[in-house]
């Protein structure tokens, strides 16, 4: 496939824009997931701070 | 013996500069000193244009030896050309960046990816004038408001074309407060750019620190052209969240900075010499710069107003323009626009989450391109 041309500039824009949408969706699904790390427990900041 | 002292004369003449000095030279000379002054008077992006500027001068002053291998202003170069800097760089923007507004708003990283039509836009357009493929991916890329992801791009795409689109990139950037709020205005009435955001809730240390990890592990995993840039952005970001290594997060986020952004602008600089950067393509690059910028501003805005569409809870469609990345810039004009209309309307943070996902849209586009053309 001759890759340039305008055709696959096109396609090329096409098929980036729509999987940008999809993975960056996926990172916000990740997001959304983060919280139930919280039911594991909480972190003593004051100590971590100290402790180096 | 008279002509002897002329012909011993013009030799030593033809070992100087000034033998090859031409009026390209003294444009590109005045540029640098435009570039220096911009910073000093305007405040313009003081920390990358007043080196850019320095070393565009003295790269077009014929005769110096510094960009020659040898030169240091070379060496300064093999930074960018073999893609150290920009993870670099990265690495520092991840040790000051709090990523908490991105955490807290997950719905609003779509936005990262709506404001990058303008991609697309100057890809398309770059092909239409005729660049190849490789040169039109790397113009494109300016559109993602990101500078170490054009140089990245760029380098690997089309190196010839890195003083161009280096300079097109930061030059919108450091723009940006004057290229965006007419595109935001235009696409959205008083009553949506007043509309105020709700508090966000507090993100956990286990959520910050969770976060550069699962990041780093997708991104290696899911889109390796581009993982050497994110990889470092979550490593300089852990250092930060973490806590304990608080002298690196500040080493990171300071001296290695300060360092690299040094060596960076001598490097592109450097590049900007007449016989390469005097010609149409600089012109016509420019102005597809321009159009990407437009176009994703609009199209982040755009975004904005199709997300509430479909909630329940409107959000600021401004917080679509701080998806085309160039973080807090971007950020910083929605938060401006918005207190124009509404002198108590305090979007910055909230807009930082859109801001910092642009950094991601960026890098998830560039990747997908380079994993396509390549």
């Amino acid at each position: 496939m001759n890759k340039d041309t305008v055709t696959f500039a096109i396609m090329l824009s096409v098929i980036d824009f729509f999987l940008s949408m999809v993975m960056i969706s996926g990172i916000g699904a990740v997001l959304y997931l983060l919280p139930y790390l919280n039911r594991l427990g909480k972190l003593d900041e004051e100590s971590m701070r100290r402790g180096h | 013996m008279f002509d002897q002292m002329m012909s011993f004369l013009a030799a030593l003449g033809a070992q100087t500069g000034l033998a090859h000095f031409w009026w390209g030279n003294v444009v590109m000379i005045a540029i640098g000193i435009g570039m220096v002054l911009l910073a000093i008077i305007k405040k313009y992006e003081p920390l990358l244009l007043v080196g850019i500027g320095f070393s565009c001068i003295i790269s077009n002053v014929p005769g110096s030896d510094l960009i020659l291998p040898g030169g240091l202003f070379h060496y300064a170069y093999q930074g960018v050309e073999l893609l150290i800097l920009p993870p670099l760089i990265f690495f520092g923007v991840g040790a000051m960046t709090d990523f908490g507004p991105m955490i807290a708003n997950p719905k609003l990283v779509i936005l990262g990816a709506a404001a990058h039509l303008g991609i697309f836009v100057a890809l398309i357009g770059a092909k239409l004038l005729g660049f190849s493929i490789y040169e039109a991916g790397a113009i494109g890329i300016i559109g993602g408001a990101d500078g170490p992801m054009a140089i990245f791009m760029t380098v690997k795409l089309a190196p010839h074309l890195l003083p161009q689109i280096s300079v097109a990139a930061y030059s919108y950037m450091a723009l940006m407060p004057l290229i965006q709020p007419p595109v935001m205005k235009l696409l959205t009435t008083k009553e949506e750019r007043m509309i105020r955001m709700k508090q966000m809730r507090v993100v956990s240390r286990v959520e910050r620190i969770a976060f550069p990890i699962v990041i780093g592990i997708l991104v290696n995993l899911l889109l390796p052209p581009v993982a050497p840039l994110i990889t470092m952005l979550m490593l300089g970001n852990l250092f930060k969240e973490v806590l304990v290594t608080d002298r690196l997060a500040k080493t990171a986020a300071n001296e290695v900075m300060n360092i690299v952004i040094v060596i960076l602008t001598i490097a592109i600089g450097s590049t900007m010499q007449a016989d390469k950067f005097l010609t149409a393509s600089t012109i016509e690059i420019v102005l597809l710069g321009l159009a990407a910028f437009m176009v994703g501003t609009g199209s982040g805005v755009l975004g904005a107003k199709i997300m509430n569409l479909f909630l329940k809870e409107k959000i600021n469609p401004l917080l679509g323009s701080a998806g085309i990345a160039s973080v807090p810039i971007a950020a910083r004009v929605a938060h401006m626009v918005a207190l124009q209309d509404d002198r108590e309307n305090y979007l910055i943070y909230h807009a930082m989450g859109p801001n910092l996902a642009g950094v991601f849209g960026t890098a998830l586009s560039g990747g997908i391109m380079l994993a396509l053309l390549q």
